[in-house]
């Protein structure tokens, strides 16, 4: 009996889910340091998690159409970064009711590696560098406006020297 | 499940022996759960054809057919041909009035429908109009011309989406009668036959009646009320805020104190200039009004003089 009620209220709910209108962005996302400190002329490793709402998709970094927005990782300039390296995931081709062609999209839990270099002389202390993670999203027969979630990551540095843990 | 049979005296006269005296007959678990798995499927498929079609056609017709058209607000822009478009210059005519975007799949599916519509009805006193939502025409003019549309196109704004309720998903398409009327309103990718039927009912309507008893098509993504934007909000020295119920005071107050506050969505600006710059923020909108409303309380105190000049901007 109560196996069955569970199923029922399941289905029930995932039902009212379905009905009820998108509460909020479609997509979230969220910034994963790799543990530990950084020395100046090290390399910070962090991740990017993004959650894509269920019965939506964002394209891919290479979408497969021209005319479709890509999915993108962007870090502002900042003096202690030299350089930043994204890595992203290939996405998985799928078909919609609005394109003959099967298209390379990201759904549900999505994640991009971030490096960042940092500059040789940078002074111990804790810094923040702000990005963004840029996507346009689309359900089944409608498309959303290109949207942006802010992203931050913090990292700390000590001098030269000292012990780290896990950066590099 | 158990089934219990009642205890049956023994053939015999003899008492039966105790463990034959009940007998159950147990559905197994996999068959339980399976039963549960079908009566919930035909739970909720009957809650969803109850919804799709009596309650949802029943508020339909109460929201549509008691003369809840509202006046389709002016568009006045210039083409992408350089030629002015201004949406009153179509009065007496049915228009299909189409937010779209180049980079929408769902769109450039749709679009070849309506250049088909727009042949066969123009002659009939009709007209597609794409407001396309791109940030640049450039893109724009190359599908216009790649997939030869035949209707008046350009580039929408803000403004122009939140006059017309806020555009949240695109395409978004208006039917507006002879009247100037909005009659229907469809979010999503919609098969071109549905519009051209409700088009054929709006191209019979009178130009200066409004056809109360007309109906939309009821697919997904057919709005049941037709709201539209508060021009007093959006044309508001802070976006998204209708300041008329504010004194001069007041206003300074509010402009204050939005200048002292940043907003939290991560813009680096305060509410007053993320309102400005990012009309769509719903951060800073939420926010606002709330201090707005702060203000707007009976017994609130203002502690500016209501001169005119505001000099911060965040």
């Amino acid at each position: 009996m109560k196996t069955f009620s569970a199923i029922v209220l399941s289905f029930a709910l995932a039902a009212a889910g379905a009905w009820a209108q998108a509460p909020g962005p479609v997509v979230k996302a969220k910034v994963t340091m790799a543990a530990g400190v950084a020395r100046p002329d090290s390399i910070v490793k962090a991740a990017v998690v993004a959650e894509v709402l269920p019965g939506y998709h964002i394209n891919d970094h290479h979408p497969t159409l021209d005319y479709l927005i890509p999915t993108e990782v962007k870090l502002e300039p900042s003096p202690q970064v030299t350089k930043n390296d994204i890595t992203y995931p290939k996405g998985e081709l799928k078909k919609f009711a609005f394109s003959d062609t099967p298209l390379s999209v990201y759904e549900g839990e999505v994640r991009f590696d971030v490096a960042l270099q940092l500059e040789h002389k940078t002074l111990p202390g804790d810094y923040e560098v702000k990005g963004q993670l840029a996507y346009q999203a689309c359900n089944d027969h409608a498309c959303l406006p290109p949207a942006k979630v802010p992203l931050l990551f913090s990292f700390k540095v000590v001098r030269r020297g000292a012990s780290v843990k896990r950066s590099e | 499940m158990d089934l219990i049979e009642p205890e049956r005296p023994a053939e015999d006269g003899k008492e039966a022996p105790p463990e034959a005296s009940v007998k159950a007959t147990r559905v197994p678990r996999r068959g339980r759960v399976l039963i549960g798995a079908v009566l919930a499927i035909v739970l909720v498929s009957g809650l969803y054809l109850i919804n799709r079609y009596w309650i949802s056609p029943a508020l339909m017709t109460q929201a549509m057919g008691s003369g809840d058209h509202p006046d389709a607000p002016p568009i006045s822009l210039t083409d992408i041909e350089g030629k002015r478009l201004d949406l009153a210059d179509y009065k007496g005519k049915v228009v299909v009035l189409d937010f779209w975007a180049t980079w929408c799949g769902p769109c450039r599916e749709e679009i070849p429908g309506f250049t088909v519509m727009q042949d066969r009805y123009a002659s009939q006193g009709f007209s597609v109009i794409g407001i396309s939502m791109d940030d640049e025409p450039g893109p724009v003019v190359e599908f216009y011309k790649e997939f030869k549309m035949n209707y008046p196109v350009a580039v929408g704004n803000q403004r122009i989406g939140e006059l017309y309720g806020g555009i949240f998903g695109l395409p978004t398409t208006f039917l507006i009668g002879r009247d100037g009327r909005i009659y229907a309103k469809h979010t999503g990718g919609i098969n071109p036959a549905i519009i051209a039927s409700e088009v054929e009912e709006l191209l019979a309507m009178s130009p200066t009646a409004e056809k109360t008893d007309f109906k939309p098509a009821m697919v997904a993504g057919t709005a049941t009320k037709i709201e539209l934007g508060d021009p007093a909000a959006i044309d508001s020295e802070i976006p998204g805020l209708n300041l008329s119920k504010l004194t001069a005071a007041q206003k300074e107050d509010l402009k204050k104190l939005l200048s002292e506050q940043h907003c939290p969505c991560g813009c680096n600006y305060t509410l007053l200039k993320c309102r400005q710059v990012d009309r769509a923020c719903p951060v800073s909108l939420k926010l606002a009004k709330e201090q707005m409303e702060k203000i707007l309380k009976p017994g609130a105190r203002t502690t500016s003089t209501g001169k005119s000049g505001d000099r911060g901007t965040g």
